[in-house]
């Protein structure tokens, strides 16, 4: 069944776009991150025009962090101060990132960069998964695991020197603002450009680079990726019109009907072989862009019409 | 003098009396069946049909041109071992959408200035390239154009065929896709006698979103701000809905 979409101006079938919520609502349900990353693309694979398969995807991912985000402020795992600096830096980024897409779709290189993006992104995250589960597995055969010594590079001299010093009561840090702040800027930008929540960058990098308590991290990044995803839904809305109110809907509701399922599935499945399950996925996604990039394609001609 | 003009006025009035009679038999008409394409929510593409008698001899040909728009044509080349687009060419005058009915073979209906000057058929087209570039190579650029709107379904891949009802009564059925582009388009019939176009009408074809559709597009370009608010209200009723109502516990 065909559904005709107002502002993408084309028919897309309903059950295609149905399944692929549920689908990666049920990966975000069991691996916690955001899933955005492999809607967006999905949504391109389709023939979505990529703008507007960013600035729905935005929309969609409003819904999932916010539910997300309810859950750990119930149990006060929400960091608001830190959120707060980190989000000045990513409203910051989704700005720029906004006027950066439309230059590049200006000039026309968007259908190049976009997937080169999300190449490297998806291929060193997967990579990176991939090589981590397998020593995690590896490791458990044997002696029980020895403590995960976390390090954090927030101790490193660089980092110390930087200005702007403020505490952090809830994490108990005290860090240059910059820093949150620049990771949030990041975050704005991947949001804005490739329609991602970003959350699988946040969050090793508040743990890592900011060495923040694991329980906090999970609901500040949702807190940090709610309200940037919300600018940056309202500046694709009043900019370049690209958000699709019905494609959007429909994700919505299946994404959540999908996160659900997953959530109840995730006590099933054991931790380690799951994240090297995802990481395969990421790798053949990356792959499967790379391919379009290096491989010769079947003509060398596009074109596009306004 | 009031003779004079007598004789003038009568002679004025059968001169026009004339010309309304060849009016009367004019020798081509066509209609529409409809003369608006509605785009509803469920909308999946919709068939085109139009009626038209003519009264002489020849052939008819009906061609369906949307709205000119620029389109851009992009060519890729390897660098450092990366395909990407590395020349481009604007051309200013392309049809949005282009579809064509023909009661003959496209080789045999006229001849070729004839249709060139009409623009009847793909080949016929003349796009406007925006800089000055190398003859050749718009060609290919142009070629590729059409190739590219043609796998789109946006131009046709051959000429349909007019059926004719009777000597004089014929009918042109078209079907347009489910992506066809929203516009004023301008359907115009010739009549084709000894290689020559003899007549031509010209009708109307609105092709638009209606209802809910058009409503919702309205809204998110003239209330941009209110759109987006809409939207995140969404977002928010159904992740706080999923929170309460689907929660695990």
């Amino acid at each position: 069944m065909q559904i005709y979409l107002p502002i993408a101006e084309m028919a897309v079938p309903v059950e295609s776009i149905l399944l692929l919520g549920t689908v990666v609502g049920f990966l975000s349900g069991v691996f916690g991150v955001g899933g955005g990353f492999l809607m967006t693309p999905f949504l391109i694979f389709m023939g979505l025009p990529p703008g507007i398969a960013v600035g729905t995807q935005a929309n969609q991912l409003v819904a999932a962090s916010l539910s997300g985000v309810l859950g750990h402020f119930k149990r006060g795992n929400v960091d608001f101060k830190l959120g707060g600096v980190m989000l000045a830096g990513s409203i910051v980024g989704s700005v720029i990132g906004v006027v950066l897409f439309r230059m590049l779709q200006y000039i026309g290189q968007i259908d190049f960069v976009i997937p080169i993006l999300y190449v490297v992104l998806l291929g060193s995250m997967g990579t990176l998964m991939f090589f981590e589960s397998l020593m995690v597995l590896i490791r458990s055969k044997g002696k029980p695991t020895a403590s995960d010594e976390k390090p954090s590079l927030h101790h490193h001299p660089f980092f110390q020197a930087l200005p702007y010093k403020m505490r952090f009561p809830r994490s108990r840090l005290y860090v240059s603002a910059l820093l949150p702040a620049g990771i949030g800027f990041v975050g704005g930008l991947l949001v804005s450009i490739m329609g991602i929540g970003g959350g699988f960058l946040l969050v090793p990098a508040m743990i890592y680079l900011l060495g923040m308590p694991t329980l906090l991290v999970a609901g500040t990044s949702l807190f940090q990726i709610l309200i940037t995803t919300v600018v940056t839904t309202i500046l694709h809305a009043t900019t370049s019109h690209s958000v699709d109110l019905v494609l959007a809907s429909m994700l919505i509701i299946s994404g959540v009907v999908g996160v659900q399922i997953g959530v109840r599935a995730s006590r099933r499945i054991t931790g380690a072989w799951a994240r090297v399950a995802l990481a395969a996925l990421l790798l053949f996604v990356s792959i499967q862009l790379a391919g379009q990039l290096f491989i010769r394609p079947l003509d060398l001609y596009s074109a596009v019409v306004w | 003098m009031m003779r004079f003009w007598g004789v003038f006025i009568i002679v004025l009035l059968c001169a026009f009396g004339a010309r309304a009679q060849f009016m009367a038999e004019s020798p081509l008409t066509i209609n529409l069946a409809h003369d608006h394409v509605d785009i509803t929510m469920g909308f999946n593409g919709s068939d085109l049909v139009l009626f038209g008698t003519k009264k002489r001899e020849g052939d008819v040909a009906v061609v369906i041109r949307g709205p000119e728009v620029p389109a851009v044509v992009r060519r890729k080349s390897q660098v450092m071992g990366v395909w990407m687009n590395t020349r481009s060419v604007t051309f200013r005058n392309v049809p949005a959408y282009y579809d064509l009915a023909l009661s003959r073979n496209e080789a045999e209906i006229g001849a070729p200035e004839a249709l060139r000057d009409n623009r009847i058929g793909l080949n016929t087209l003349d796009f406007r390239p925006d800089a000055r570039q190398n003859a050749e190579e718009v060609g290919a650029f142009q070629e590729a154009l059409i190739r590219n709107r043609q796998v789109q379904g946006y131009f046709p891949l051959e000429p349909r065929r007019i059926n004719f009802l009777s000597n004089e009564f014929f009918r042109a059925d078209f079907r347009v896709p489910p992506n066809v582009p929203a516009g004023d388009y301008v359907v115009q019939t010739y009549l084709i006698n000894d290689g020559a176009v003899q007549d031509t009408r010209e009708t109307r074809l609105r092709v638009a979103q209606v209802g809910f559709n058009a409503r919702l597009f309205a809204f998110s370009r003239n209330n941009g701000l209110a759109y987006g608010l809409l939207a995140i209200f969404i977002a928010v009723a159904a992740g706080w809905g999923a929170h309460t109502f689907l929660r695990k516990d």
